[in-house]
């Protein structure tokens, strides 16, 4: 909000009673009040809503009801939850096995129950080392969705992803890691860096991709550099070859060599995983994002 | 070393110091959008698990609180599909007269002693009555004392978004609370007053 130039006085052209530009000046304000009762404002705009002030009564008023209102709210009583609560809580945690660690400490396996025989046990042990190899490539599979391959110049997003990180690899980065607070205020959907194994955030900057926003994190990834973007949800379920297998939960991937790519739905937003590297190599960078 | 490489032991030693600390909190937030205490606790022992199945994302303890409310809206929003609480439609424009009319002057009611006889049931109620989004932008500054950067992170919004929703959103639950004061029993008018036309405090003299 730093390089707000706001005037809230009165224009130097304007007419006594010129309602309509003294209810335009309130509009503006309207949006920044509240944040000028809760001190939130950069100091420079809070000075120039201090000088408004002390002419506008009507605005005095409103800054007076952000207080009142906040006050009020402030006051609400704290909910306590319950030791049954955080009993249950923690039981289901220490029964949720982690995706990479073993389980923390089990109820009591049935096996263990007296009234099953030490016969039957062992069958089950015995069923369970034959299975245990299939279960777990099972499990692989339900981790890491299966991905649908598309054309990717059938796919315009794809199109333009790509030649923007051409555009982009043919020169300096354009942005920094420390930029991506700038970058999340630039877009209207969430940004979040990915936390695969091994890859470490470099840059982010936002762009546009054919008039679309975009945000765009840069990782080195094994000494390679790796480009994520993410677009609203409305570019990116514009097109059927995208919205088709999303729908039925995979992952679509594309390849132009030398570039492989990798697109999933992410909250109120779609990804797009871009890199000189094979989608299937790509979707290791998505391990361990859960909440994305 | 990394959070996944400790011992699970020390990760869920770690995960209950930073999560359980803020379940109260957590529940508060989830008993406004639910029908139940139980829902309420449903959700957030659901948020609790997700937590936990992600908890090598969260890098920065002092980013927990936040961090579990973004989880919490997530499986919030999942509920409320099945939750009738916001189906009404919300009079917008209604609100927004009774405001202008407060802040234009154009009534003798004194906002601040409306609002100082409001009970949590009836804040809780208005709360419903205006736009979910405007509604949770305010609670999570008034109530639960999160700064704006914090909000715009928990909602995905930019905070000029933030900052606009706080506004309407209060002057919409002015609107609110000033529409229904009949209705729940908060008085009229406070025309006996002697400063009948400070009306959003009762005790400053006229503007």
């Amino acid at each position: 909000m730093s390089d707000l130039h706001l005037n809230f006085g009165a224009q130097p052209n304007e007419r006594p009673g010129d309602d309509d530009a003294r209810e335009a000046r309130h509009q503006v304000l309207a949006t920044l009040l509240g944040a000028y009762a809760d001190g939130e404002l950069p100091p420079e705009t809070a000075s120039q809503i201090d000088a408004h002030l002390l002419g506008c009564a009507r605005c005095r008023r409103e800054v007076e009801l952000h207080a009142v209102v906040s006050a009020r709210l402030s006051r609400e009583p704290q909910v306590l939850a319950s030791s049954t609560f955080r009993d249950r809580v923690m039981q289901e945690i220490a029964e949720t096995r982690l995706p990479s660690a073993p389980r923390a400490t089990a109820s009591r396996a049935w096996w263990q129950s007296p009234r099953i025989g030490v016969g039957a046990a062992l069958i089950v042990l015995a069923l369970t080392a034959a299975l245990s190899s299939t279960r777990w490539r099972q499990d692989a599979v339900r981790a890491r969705p299966v991905s649908a391959r598309v054309d990717a110049v059938a796919v315009p997003l794809f199109v333009a992803i790509l030649d923007d990180y051409r555009r982009v690899m043919a020169g300096d980065l354009p942005g920094r890691a420390r930029d991506l607070d700038a970058v999340r205020a630039a877009v209207p959907f969430p940004v979040q860096p990915l936390r695969g194994a091994g890859a470490s955030l470099l840059a982010a900057w936002s762009t546009d991709l054919r008039g679309e926003p975009a945000a765009v994190l840069a990782y080195r990834w094994h000494d390679r550099l790796v480009l994520e973007y993410l677009v609203a949800e409305p570019v990116f379920f514009r097109h059927p070859g995208l919205r088709a297998p999303i729908a039925a939960g995979q992952l679509v991937s594309a390849v132009s060599s030398p570039q492989g790519l990798l697109a999933w739905a992410a909250p109120q937003s779609g990804a797009i995983l871009v890199g000189d590297v094979a989608p299937d190599e790509l979707s290791a960078l998505r391990v361990g994002d859960a909440v994305r | 070393m990394t959070q996944s490489a400790l011992p699970i032991e020390e990760q869920h030693a770690r995960f209950q110091a930073l999560v359980l600390p803020h379940l109260d909190r957590l529940l508060r937030f989830a008993q406004r959008r639910t029908s139940s205490v139980g829902d309420a606790e449903d959700a957030v022992q659901d948020t609790c698990i997700k937590a936990w199945l992600c908890f090598a994302d969260l890098r920065d303890a002092e980013k927990a609180r936040p961090w579990l409310y973004r989880i919490l809206r997530s499986v919030l929003s999942d509920v409320s599909e099945k939750s009738d609480r916001r189906r009404q439609l919300v009079d917008i424009t209604r609100l927004e007269q009774a405001h202008e009319e407060l802040i234009g002057g154009d009534t003798d009611v004194v906002f601040s002693e409306v609002a100082a006889r409001l009970d949590s049931e009836m804040l809780a109620k208005a709360l419903t009555l205006i736009p979910e989004d405007f509604a949770t932008a305010v609670e999570l500054h008034d109530i639960d004392g999160f700064k704006y950067h914090e909000i715009a992170e928990i909602a995905g919004i930019p905070i000029g978004t933030v900052m606009s929703r706080i506004s309407r959103g209060r002057r919409l639950l002015a609107g609110t609370i000033i529409a229904n004061r009949r209705a729940w029993g908060l008085g009229t008018t406070d025309a006996q007053k002697p400063s009948a036309r400070a009306r959003i405090g009762g005790d400053r003299s006229a503007q």
